[in-house]
């Protein structure tokens, strides 16, 4: 358990919250051109690291707005947060 | 809708906790987020839409919850005794905001019950069943928030000092009063 600091309603309990995945994925410009492998890999296949992770969260049981989160998933530690749309912090 | 059948047909009343459903009480959603949008509405209300996080305003007749930067619900502050199901204020702002496409006005009557509890022992009962830190909550008169509580979504809007109003989705309504019941029958 751990707080997160919405953008919008201030500091919330994980619980209100929702993980949405891995953040900045971008949808290719020409679907259509892609292999399926290539197609497979944008929809499925995610890095899942161990460490400093950019991730998209949405606050469910609150303002239900979405958000982008860069945690630490080593530790759970969250280095930022920041609204949808905001460019990410360099690593 | 649904004629504006009361849910809970019972009372808690202690010493320390105060717990009816106030019905029927109108309640419209209102989504939207331009200049347009906010000036229409405030002609519409004749009151100013809170853009400040986790708080309200309140006019003689009308309350509005910030639920989120471009979301409110607009509550009466009095029970409705009209035998219609029609609205003059759900017909006033759909007709200045939903049919200008300035933005999305919905009735929500009928989908959320008002519970108004009263006693000095309701933040002992959030406590217990909520992640929510009410310590500064308590304190601010006119602050909302939108928590769960036994697990369940609901809107908190701190009306006075030991009052508060809480709206709960009419399905869920029962469930929480039942287990707000069982709290009180271990005070």
């Amino acid at each position: 358990m751990f707080l997160i600091n919405c953008p919008y309603c201030g500091e919330r309990d994980q619980q209100e919250f929702k993980a949405g995945g891995e953040a900045h994925i971008e949808r290719p410009k020409q679907p259509t051109e892609l292999s399926d492998d290539e197609w497979a890999e944008y929809l499925f296949i995610r890095k899942n690291i161990k460490g400093v992770q950019f991730e998209r969260w949405n606050h469910a049981h609150g303002c239900r707005k979405w958000f982008n989160m860069v945690r630490d998933t080593s530790n759970d530690e969250i280095r930022e947060i920041y609204k949808m749309g905001e460019k990410p912090p360099s690593q | 809708m649904l004629k504006y059948n009361a849910v809970i047909n019972q009372e808690i009343s202690t010493n320390d906790l105060i717990v009816k459903e106030i019905c029927p009480v109108i309640k419209i959603n209102l989504r939207g987020k331009t200049r347009e949008f906010f000036t229409s509405v405030g002609k519409c209300l004749n009151m100013i839409l809170p853009t400040e996080a986790n708080t309200s305003s309140s006019s003689d007749q009308l309350t509005a919850i910030w639920q989120s930067p471009d979301e409110w619900m607009i509550v009466s502050n009095e029970i409705d005794n009209n035998d219609t199901n029609t609205s003059k204020l759900n017909e006033l702002l759909f007709n200045n905001i939903s049919k200008t496409n300035l933005g999305a006005v919905t009735n929500v009557t009928d989908q959320f019950v008002q519970l108004e509890m009263k006693g000095k022992n309701i933040y002992d009962l959030f406590s217990s069943g909520s992640p929510f830190n009410f310590e500064e909550f308590k304190e601010r008169k006119g602050s909302t928030t939108q928590t769960i509580l036994n697990n369940i979504d609901v809107i908190i809007h701190n009306k006075d000092q030991n009052y508060v109003n809480l709206y709960v989705r009419r399905s869920f309504a029962n469930h929480l009063f039942d287990w707000i019941n069982d709290y009180v029958s271990k005070l």
